[in-house]
């Protein structure tokens, strides 16, 4: 039991770090001020994108004969982590949870395609799961794709289609058994290319950043972009949903929002002198935050950690899940409290601390404690398989 | 980064396991209850001689050696099981702080009939309103021979039948740990009952004389044995409260997938069993942040920080799974003919020894303050 970084760890996240700071070049956070790439998909977005693939950033986790070097999960983790908080739009989910996938399911042609296209940082892919009526029951989509020929037609609308305006393909899940019987059994995944005729979008501004919704319209789709065995495409989607996790609640993006705070409140004077982190209240707050952070950070490494072990327990899981997205929302409050008034100064604008980033991660970060699986739903899981209740109705 | 529990340190836990769930069982519990003193001495002698009380005591000692955090887990146990057994104050605050800065003479003197179970040293780290060892009240005079120390410690445990208390004094700039005999001239022992339901005891020292043989440490190692002895004691009473809380969050998952109302098991109801979950969710963050104090300490690196933090979760997560059990239990729970009640009185009493969260959360607000004034130059 040694919970502490070893010499080699510490040397690979420096080595992400310095690396990323090249990375976020003056010309990409001017590019991000543009509140369409403010997630990516700009020029200068897309030209670092595929200089990481070309320095070989990309796909570490990936077996050697796909081009990765088989990092550890705990290497990943590192990887990930100092990523994310660099603040780069890196497309994980495009990376880490849907290639290895494809790479493992789909057709030579198309795996050779998209495969290759994302180790070289040349191709990103929006995720297709969401419907209006289909979110946490998300058994129940109803787009559909039948076989036409050597072909499958494809019809019906995807919610928050994140990515989408400039992804190169959609991960769509579909239905190929419309037997209700079957609702688990009757789906399959499909790779949309974007510029395929009948597939159209139109944005979703939320709260935080732009989405999408998307519509497949008599799409004609290649038998070569089905992924998997036909209706056979639910344990692709719940397969990768821990790894998908562990590249959204990392402790690095949060963790730098509080040392900024910290920085911030021991430089700025306080009304009746001191500094603002010299009063009690501030140091309150700041401190519930360091003690909140640091399970963060421990839950995170005993997952990664875990996940070298072999397969990962399902409650340990989604206590990181419900924990994670409910800390990260305290913790933009009890930062932005700190800095009262001010907190309310949006990006760009004078005044703005931290260049606004705590004002927008809290918009952003309205959607974690229902995405990537509702809570309710991670909190059942947790009572079924970590204290074996029952299954409640 | 490794969270790999070694087999030894596996192994003596599972011992551990089985040896406390033998002597548990609540007629037992009950039993012990009504003596004066809250321990079971049978349950230690079988500790001893299955070599858990020395499990951080070297082998040159009478001990297996198998550190600190082995001992955590030991705790961890004793807290799953509301075992009558005082592993924190003996083996931890007391043995642990010998181990380390008694020297090989009270190494020699001690550590060996600890181990064996013969012998009893506890601690008095605790005044009023002050649980820092490191700053008492209590005063220490320098005289021929020994010092002679007067003061008042609170909640002792064992006081009367410990053949040493150990305490903090100060001489002047100077601190002094020393090992009060508790039957020494000066010494008055006034019963306390807390809130565990157990005896405990104000130790009032008036001018006690303290020979030089009972001396531990002076000066900058008194200090450096009173901060070790504090985190150590947070640490072992945070991975106690591991055990309480996670045998009471399964005590109350069983316990309302049993209990039926409006005819179905009262699990099936998500505002229930969501509760529960949620104690399952602070139970794993207590067990890491714990597991983090002990490895720190066990390896003998810096742990001041990962103990505040520790113990802020311990008192934070004690508090909730108490409450969330008793609340799911119904009237069930406050039955002392039920189980539940002594996990709730251990937890409160865990959770108010040696720093309450609130204390904690305001020290470590001073610590960050420090820290980031100093980086701001």
């Amino acid at each position: 039991m040694n919970i502490e970084l070893t010499t080699q760890q510490k040397a690979l996240q420096m080595e992400v770090r310095e690396y990323m700071k090249t990375v976020m070049t003056p010309e990409l956070l001017e590019e991000m001020k543009i509140p369409e790439f403010k997630e990516g998909g700009g020029p200068e977005f897309r030209k670092q994108y595929a200089r990481m693939g070309a320095d070989g950033w990309i796909g570490l986790s990936w077996s050697k004969d796909l081009g990765g070097k088989e990092l550890s999960h705990v290497e990943q983790y590192i990887f990930t982590d100092e990523v994310v908080r660099s603040g780069f739009a890196y497309p994980f989910l495009t990376t880490e949870a849907v290639t290895p996938v494809i790479a493992a399911n789909a057709n030579a042609e198309v795996r050779e395609e998209v495969v290759g296209g994302v180790k070289q940082g040349k191709v990103t892919i929006a995720i297709g799961y969401s419907e209006p009526n289909a979110g946490t029951d998300l058994a129940s989509l109803t787009t559909r794709a039948e076989r036409d020929g050597d072909d499958w037609i494809i019809n019906g609308q995807k919610m928050w289609t994140s990515l989408g305006n400039f992804a190169d393909y959609v991960w769509l899940a579909a239905r190929t058994d419309p037997d209700a019987s079957k609702k688990h059994k009757g789906l399959t995944m499909f790779l949309v290319p974007t510029n395929i005729e009948g597939f159209s979008l139109t944005p979703v501004h939320t709260l935080g950043v732009r989405t999408n919704a998307t519509y497949y319209s008599d799409i004609r789709l290649p038998d070569k972009y089905r992924v998997g065995e036909v209706n056979g495409g639910w344990k692709l989607i719940t397969g990768q949903l821990n790894i998908e996790r562990l590249s959204l609640f990392t402790h690095g993006q949060v963790a730098s929002l509080y040392e900024g705070v910290c920085e911030w409140a021991a430089a700025t004077d306080a009304p009746k002198g001191g500094k603002i982190i010299e009063q009690p209240w501030v140091q309150h707050n700041l401190a519930k935050v360091k003690a909140g952070l640091e399970v963060v950070k421990l839950i995170c490494w005993k997952q990664a950690w875990a996940m070298d072990q072999g397969p990962l327990d399902m409650a340990d899981a989604s206590v990181a899940k419900v924990y994670s997205s409910e800390f990260f929302v305290e913790l933009y409050r009890m930062l932005l409290e700190v800095m009262g008034q001010a907190g309310t100064i949006a990006t760009h604008s004078p005044g703005a601390v931290l260049k606004g980033k705590l004002e927008f991660r809290w918009r952003v970060g309205a959607v974690l404690t229902f995405g990537g699986g509702t809570n309710e739903v991670q909190r059942d899981i947790i009572a079924m398989a970590g204290l074996w209740m029952p299954r409640t109705r | 980064m490794d969270f790999t529990i070694s087999e030894e340190v596996k192994s003596a836990q599972q011992l551990a396991q089985k040896i406390l769930g033998d002597f548990t069982e609540v007629d037992k519990l009950k039993a012990i209850e009504q003596q004066e003193e809250r321990m079971d001495t049978a349950l230690w002698q079988a500790l001893a001689e299955a070599g858990l009380l020395g499990l951080d005591i070297p082998e040159g000692n009478g001990g297996t050696g198998l550190g600190f955090y082995s001992l955590t887990t030991l705790c961890e146990e004793v807290g799953r099981t509301v075992a009558p057994v005082p592993v924190i104050p003996v083996l931890v605050s007391a043995a642990g702080t010998l181990k380390r800065f008694g020297g090989s003479a009270h190494n020699e003197k001690w550590l060996g009939g600890i181990a064996s179970g013969s012998t009893l040293v506890t601690a008095g780290l605790e005044e009023y309103n002050n649980d820092d060892p490191t700053a008492p009240a209590s005063t220490a005079q320098k005289m021929d021979g020994g010092y002679s120390i007067s003061g008042t410690k609170i909640c002792v445990s064992l006081a009367k039948s410990a053949a040493r208390i150990l305490v903090s004094a100060r001489a002047g700039d100077d601190l002094v740990v020393a090992l009060v005999d508790p039957r020494a001239a000066g010494v008055t022992l006034n019963a306390q009952r807390v809130t565990t339901g157990e005896t405990r005891h104000e130790l009032v020292m008036d001018k006690v004389q303290v020979p030089t043989a009972d001396i531990v440490a002076v000066g900058r190692e008194a200090v450096a044995a009173m901060e070790w002895a504090l985190q150590a004691t947070r640490t072992a009473l945070a991975a106690m409260a591991v055990g309480v809380c996670d045998k009471m969050m399964r005590i109350t998952g069983s316990y309302t997938s049993e209990r039926e109302q409006f005819g179905r098991a009262i699990a099936t109801f998500q505002a229930v069993s969501h509760r529960v979950a949620d104690c399952y969710i602070d139970v794993e963050c207590l067990r890491l942040v714990t597991q983090q104090a002990a490895s720190l300490i066990d390896q003998g690196r810096p742990a001041e920080e990962a103990v505040k933090m520790a113990k802020i979760w311990c008192g934070d997560v004690t508090h909730r799974v108490s409450q969330a059990s008793q609340h799911c239990h119904g009237g069930t729970g406050v039955d002392r003919d039920y189980v539940l009640f002594r996990y709730c009185e251990l937890a409160r009493q865990i959770e108010l020894t040696a720093g309450s969260s609130a204390q904690l959360v305001g020290e470590l607000g001073q610590d960050i303050c420090a820290d980031y004034l100093a980086k701001a130059g």
